[in-house]
């Protein structure tokens, strides 16, 4: 690369980099803020109303906000579960009913929550998955399937099953092929794939309140009616919390993924 | 293999974790008699938890019914309210959802609720009752025979909602900026062209928005002849006509020269605050005054009315007909409409109380008369003079549609 | 690899019931459209929600409007997405701290991004103060109007700022991973930066670009909170219509926001389906070509 093209490159990155964060700056201030009027650029006063609501006790959030991350995280783990199978399946091999299995794992995306909920609602409650957290994990896993399944395909495919075979050949056992090999191949997939399940869960709203009827009470449940009635204060408050802890469960995703790939063979491609 | 034994043994220890944090109700409701005594519902309800459903928008009633309330309640009943944030239109689906599975013992016993969804839910039996004659503060305190204890929106209550809070129109602006208050329509045009571009209102179907398009109707046309026109898109057309007339003329002086409009009362608000506005409007009474002291608006923000009056409703708690626990319920709405709470309703929380001032004793009196509702707001007697009754509910999604015809970019 | 002949299916196996839980819930939910909700007392089937809601006269604008908004903002993100993919891995940064820059717009919730459209691009927001503290507009209304508006730009601004960094998310490892090994390859054999990236890397990141193109594309077709706040009032975009159906306080309206829901999934189903079929042949010409 030439240092005219790293300049400019540094510059991009920079202009990137400051279009996400301006936005998060803002509601870092307007998390403190009472009122920001026409023209200032830095708000007139200030209110520690966002901070009483999540840090005052008196409404549950940070309880709600550790049950939330379990949830999400029990989600995360699943729907990386199911989807490094139907990743495997797809890749490697034929079978009656590929396509549709393509074809069908988009569908949770284009169906519009309401069609879905309102559906699957009388099905739960006849099963009594209805206002529990079982049913939650079910209709998240639904939704977050779609992405992982995704990203495991795509991981898997590049990934190839060579190097199983050479090891299978080799005389290794599967335990050993999957801990060795498989694994640390995947590592990079598995989570993003995890991410994208975590988030999804983790910001879900109208499902969860459907199926988990207010017994299961999440972090987007109490988040959502102060964006919608726009309180900017405890909104941003709100909201500055939620990127926080998914940023910091990220990155224990990250960490937890080195130390099961001690070899640093992140990138592996065949 | 250890490794994912151990790791089997940390998810399930966190499965159960969380069925810890998803506490279920236990149910109580098995052995209610509708024809016990309060007294006996009382005892049946010590040590139950009740749930109240209803919007969660508001930080102040979240943070009133989580303390103040909850805390009454738990002294004084052993009983826990425990508040779910959830629209009503949530609501609605998954009671339809519980009817359709045939679920005799839900999850929702208390409902925050009013006008059609109350109908609605009424009609397609979701809702528990008649259950006010149960309550002995009901009888005590509340004033049987107005309008707004009989009807809902124009609907027939007939026993199967307490009253809870009254709301009523109110316009505002900021002395500093504005010194003029509108007093009806014709002076708001006026207002409206002095300040062109500053001024607007949320898209209809807005709560909000809906009821100023009716309070200028009202100014306009009168509210008489709603009270039992039939919901016929023709007639309704005609009737409001010339309020129609009028707010196409407002149109071009509008924000965005009226082609679109906010979609949500929130907006609205944030725009006033933030000085892009000059008019804000809302069903909240009392608003100007929680906001000044959050330091949202100015001090020098005052509300006002029209003349001929703004329109008032009164929002009500209905109980579920599948509520696991009907004797809690009971107790808890019960609670919420003695003169205490409903005091703490008014100085607290900054909402119409809903007891009739008149049926209290000398004491109680005094608690509603030591209130300081606040800088900016009109006095309660002001406001009740000049409160217009609420539409029959289903003349609202027809006047909402013809607005999106006829007003919209016209 | 030994082929156990049940694998496939074994490893479908929780996929299998969890779609099996989704179809019923999709055929439970598309039957309240032809009036079929007993809750409601409604047992008769009928097509007359279909027929009163294509008779609505604004239901074409609404439905152009939603394919407005999906591909334009679908099509941008995808482009510019992959371009700050390709940037990322050429300056070394497809890893660490700079890939979680790339995460954050993928964790914040639409209608946190509506708040942040808001308080920046709005004739009151950040960018027209600074303006105005520059002096380079005199009041509010001389910022041009750019949310709210029949272009719905500030939407596809919104959606944007959400689906690039996802596009690259989806696109960085596979791209990372190309550009370390074949790139090199097709470095030394001569190619210049230029011609790796358009005849090695992007062919091979296709597949992921197609998924990740048709995974916004879809959702942006169903999605509402954007069109609702931040759209012009007519107008509304079929979710949003569908949305305000469903919030109707009379129950008896749900089947109209059903119906509506199911044009909406008929039209994304088709648009799945044909985007696979092209798809496939592609597919078949790379594999015929080789």
């Amino acid at each position: 690369m030439t240092i005219k093209e790293k300049i400019v490159g540094r510059l991009l990155l920079t202009v990137f980099a400051l279009t996400v964060l301006v936005p998060i700056i803002v509601i870092l201030v307007w998390s403190f803020a009472a009122r920001w009027p026409w023209p200032n650029l830095w708000p007139q006063s200030f209110s520690l109303r966002g901070i009483q609501e999540i840090f005052g006790g008196y409404s549950g959030a940070l309880q709600v906000l550790g049950s939330s991350i379990v949830l999400s995280l029990i989600v995360a783990l699943l729907a990386v579960l199911i989807g490094t199978m139907t990743a495997r399946s797809l890749v490697f091999y034929n079978f009656y009913g590929k396509r549709l299995i393509e074809l069908g794992t988009i569908l949770p995306i284009i169906i519009p929550s309401t069609v879905f909920a309102m559906g699957v609602h009388v099905l739960f409650i006849r099963f009594g998955l209805a206002d529990n957290i079982g049913g939650v994990i079910i209709v998240h896993l639904i939704c977050a399937l779609p992405y992982t399944i995704k990203i495991m395909t795509d991981v898997t495919a590049a990934f190839g099953c060579k190097l199983e075979e050479q090891a299978s050949v080799l005389g290794a056992s599967p335990l050993q092929i999957f801990k060795e090999i498989t694994l640390p191949c995947l590592l990079p997939g598995i989570i993003s794939s995890a991410c994208m399940a975590y988030i999804l869960s983790f910001s879900q709203y109208f499902l969860t309140l459907i199926i988990g009827g207010g017994n299961v009470k999440t972090f987007a449940i109490m988040m959502v009616p102060y964006l919608q009635s726009g309180d900017r204060t405890i909104a941003s408050a709100y909201s500055l919390v939620f990127i926080c802890s998914t940023l910091l469960v990220f990155v224990i995703f990250e960490k937890t993924a080195k130390r099961f790939n001690k070899n640093g063979s992140n990138y592996f491609f065949v | 293999m250890k490794k994912l034994f151990t790791f089997s043994v940390i998810i399930l220890v966190l499965l159960l974790a969380l069925c810890g944090c998803s506490q279920g109700n236990a149910p109580s409701s098995t052995q209610f008699d509708p024809n016990a005594d309060f007294e006996t519902l009382v005892e049946q309800a010590r040590g139950t938890t009740v749930t109240f459903y209803g919007w969660g928008g508001d930080d102040l009633r979240n943070k009133w019914l989580d303390t103040t309330v909850a805390e009454h309640l738990k002294e004084k009943y052993d009983i826990t309210l425990k508040r779910v944030p959830m629209d009503i239109d949530q609501i609605l689906a998954k009671l339809a959802g519980e009817k359709q599975a045939g679920t005799e013992q839900g999850s929702i016993d208390m409902i925050w609720i009013n006008g059609e969804n109350f109908y609605s839910a009424k009609q397609n039996g979701f809702l528990y009752g008649p259950f006010t004659d149960k309550l002995p503060n009901y009888a005590k305190y509340i004033d049987q025979d107005s309008p707004e204890n009989i009807y809902d929106f124009g609907y027939p209550i007939e026993g199967y909602e307490a009253p809870y809070g009254k709301a009523q129109v109110v316009l505002i602006n900021d002395s500093a900026v504005t010194p003029e208050t509108p007093r009806n329509t014709q002076e708001l045009l006026e207002f409206v062209k002095k300040y062109p571009g500053k001024v607007t209102y949320p898209a209809l179907p807005d709560f909000t928005g809906s009821a100023f398009a009716r309070n200028i109707i009202y100014d306009i046309v009168g509210h008489e002849q709603f009270a039992d026109m039939p919901a016929d898109k023709e007639t309704v057309k005609e009737a409001i006509e010339p309020a129609l007339e009028y707010l196409r003329e407002l149109n071009p002086y509008l924000w965005n020269q009226g082609k679109t409009f906010p979609a949500t009362i929130g907006q609205v608000e944030n725009m006033f605050a933030d000085g892009e506005l000059v008019l804000y409007m809302s069903y909240e009474p009392y608003v100007a005054a929680t906001r000044i002291a959050n330091g949202i608006f100015k001090d020098t923000v005052r509300s006002f009315l029209f003349d001929k009056g703004t329109i008032g409703n009164t929002n009500y708690i209905a109980i579920a007909q599948n509520s696991p626990n009907l004797a809690g319920a009971i107790v808890v709405v019960n609670e919420i409409l003695s003169p205490e709470i409903q005091a703490s309703l008014y100085g607290e929380l900054k909402s119409l109380p809903v007891v009739d001032y008149n049926k209290l004793d000398e004491q109680q009196k005094e608690l509603y008369d030591s209130v300081d509702i606040g800088p900016g707001s009109i006095p309660q007697d002001e406001l009740l003079a000049k409160r217009l009754p609420e539409m029959p509910a289903h003349l609202i999604p027809v006047i909402e549609e013809i607005w999106l015809e006829e007003v919209v970019g016209k | 690899m030994k082929k156990f002949k049940f694998a496939p299916y074994l490893l479908n196996l929780p996929l299998a019931l969890l779609s099996l839980i989704f179809i019923v819930g999709i055929v439970n939910g598309l039957l309240q459209s032809f009036g079929l909700i007993p809750a409601l007392g409604l047992y008769e089937f009928t097509f007359k929600y279909y027929y009163e809601v294509f008779s609505r006269s604004d239901l074409l604008a609404s439905i152009g409007l939603s394919l407005y908004i999906s591909l334009a903002s679908s099509l941008l993100a995808a482009i510019f997405g992959v371009l700050l993919s390709l940037l990322l891995v050429m300056t070394g940064k497809a890893k660490g701290k700079t890939l979680n820059l790339v995460k954050i717009p993928i964790i914040i919730p639409h209608i946190v991004v509506a708040f942040f459209v808001i308080t920046i691009f709005s004739q009151n927001g950040l960018l027209a103060r600074i303006m105005y503290s520059l002096g380079l507009i005199s009041a509010q209304a001389d910022f041009p109007a750019l949310l709210y508006t029949d272009n719905a730009f500030g939407i596809i601004l919104a959606y944007l700022w959400k689906e690039i960094p996802f596009v690259a998310f989806f696109v960085i490892t596979i791209m990372a991973n190309i550009s370390s090994t074949l790139g090199e390859a097709a470095k030394n054999l001569g190619a210049s930066q230029w011609q790796t990236f358009w005849h090695v890397t992007l062919p091979l990141c296709m597949p992921s670009i197609k998924n990740a193109f048709l995974i916004i594309f879809a959702f942006s077709l169903g999605a509402y909170e954007l069109p609702y706040l931040l759209g012009a009032t007519m107008p509304k975009a079929l979710p949003v219509q569908a949305f305000i159906e469903y919030t109707h306080p009379d129950l008896l309206h749900r089947p109209y926001a059903m119906a509506l829901n199911g044009i909406m999934f008929f039209i994304s189903l088709i648009i799945v389906v044909l985007y696979y079929r092209l798809l496939q042949q592609n597919t078949r010409k790379v594999n015929g070509g080789e």
